[in-house]
């Protein structure tokens, strides 16, 4: 159980990473599972963009707008992971 | 229809015309300034060619056509069908080509007609003069394809004129096509106001002030941004491999891949689902932006131009968008004309 959850902790923490670089930040934000997207300023139709292609080519797994229009936070985002 | 072969068909040149007006994606309103910064890096466009006020598309196209009947030394009388594809007519109607037939002097005899496609236009282009050249009812034509689409402020569009050549040739190589429509994404990319489903009216001139105090109207380009780059990056690589193999080709015969230039993170998608080096794809989307229907032969004559006149090449050209529509070819190009870039 134990080892299931710290292997949750680091695909979390991947994933942060991945959409840190995805949304091209201009200064260095701190992002938990916790964050509002609507509380990072780069959140904007080009970041949705890039995290859509991240999803793609980083999880093989295709998104669509409206999918991301249904997140709020990043813990929502990394659900869509299925 | 999907995968089809045109047989027969020479293709003999190519030529480019755009504005010589450069505009820079970083002449912006102060306040847009980082976030233009960050659209470059992300979108990969830095300027674009912007034409000045009185000039249209089709002044472009024709400036291009003139330049390629003069390499070719063609005849005008000798030019049986003009296809102008664009999506920037000069008027709504009567159609740009048969304007065209009258300015390039060509024969009264010509059948002129202009098609509405925008950034898949150029291989339907292609396939629609190649078809009446493979049916023998044409020997000689012209296609000019391109659109008058950019905007100062819009960091996207482009401004482009293209005019290519096709002859009737019994020893012509086979050129391979996959074209295809889904119009129940017409909404993902359109401009919903001045035709007949919405008719022009005094409340659509009204700007409304965007998040960054910019005026917009009902009048300005509709794009979804995320559908677009879906569609793109779903629908064109499966298309890509399937029409190679239709062709009975593979990647590693073809010596560049020219993708209609949407933005970069689409493109380069495209490009690593398809595992393609990257100097087999070149690109113009930094310094052209998205010329819409022009964006491949804008791409061929300013990055492949000097190869093409080297000697035979396989090409695999790929155009979607707009309709949506997304459609492929695979061609042999040899002993064809390719004039410098025209800047009007």
């Amino acid at each position: 159980m134990s080892d299931q959850v710290s292997n949750d902790t680091a695909a979390v923490s991947r994933f942060i990473d991945n959409f840190q670089s995805a949304v091209d930040f201009q200064e260095p934000v701190e992002i938990t599972a916790e964050t509002e997207l609507a509380s990072l300023a780069e959140w904007d139709s080009l970041a949705a963009l890039g995290v859509i292609v991240m999803f793609d080519m980083e999880y093989g797994k295709s998104i669509s707008g409206n999918d991301l229009k249904g997140c709020k936070t990043i813990a929502d985002l990394f659900a869509l992971l299925g | 229809m999907g995968l089809s072969t045109l047989r027969n068909v020479g293709y003999r040149g190519l030529a480019t015309c755009v504005p010589k007006t450069v505009v820079s994606n970083l002449d912006c309103p102060p306040q847009m300034r980082q976030e233009r910064e960050r659209l470059i890096r992300n979108v990969g466009i830095h300027t674009r060619r912007l034409c000045l006020p009185w000039q249209c598309f089709s002044d472009l196209a024709f400036i291009a056509a003139e330049k390629l009947l003069h390499e070719l030394k063609w005849q005008r009388e000798e030019i049986d069908a003009l296809i102008v594809v664009t999506q920037s007519p000069d008027y709504l109607i009567p159609a740009t080509a048969i304007i065209l037939q009258d300015r390039l002097k060509l024969s009264q005899a010509t059948i002129a007609f202009d098609v509405n496609l925008g950034c898949s236009g150029y291989p339907f282009a292609l396939h629609l003069l190649g078809s009446m050249i493979s049916a023998g009812t044409v020997r000689k034509g012209l296609v000019l394809v391109g659109d008058k689409c950019a905007t100062q402020l819009d960091p996207l569009f482009s401004d482009a004129g293209t005019a290519t050549a096709l002859e009737g040739d019994a020893d012509a190589p086979p050129i391979y096509f996959d074209l295809n429509s889904d119009g129940s994404g017409y909404k993902a990319i359109m401009l919903p106001i001045g035709g007949h489903r919405e008719p022009p009216a005094a409340h659509h001139f009204l700007p409304v002030k965007d998040e960054h105090g910019i005026n917009r109207t009902p009048y300005d380009l509709q794009l979804d941004g995320a559908a677009v780059l879906s569609f793109s990056t779903q629908r064109v690589p499966p298309a890509v491999m399937r029409l190679l193999d239709y062709a009975k080709t593979d990647s590693d015969a073809i010596d560049y891949f020219l993708f209609h230039q949407a933005n970069r993170m689409i493109n380069e998608t495209i490009r690593k689902k398809l595992r393609l080096p990257e100097e087999k794809v070149p690109m113009t989307l930094h310094d052209f932006g998205n010329t819409s229907g022009a964006s491949i032969p804008v791409t061929m004559t300013a990055r492949i131009a000097e190869a093409l006149r080297s000697g035979r090449k396989r090409l695999l050209l790929a155009g979607f968008g707009i309709g949506l529509s997304w459609g492929e070819c695979v061609i042999d190009i040899e002993n064809a004309v390719f004039p410098d870039l025209i800047e009007a």
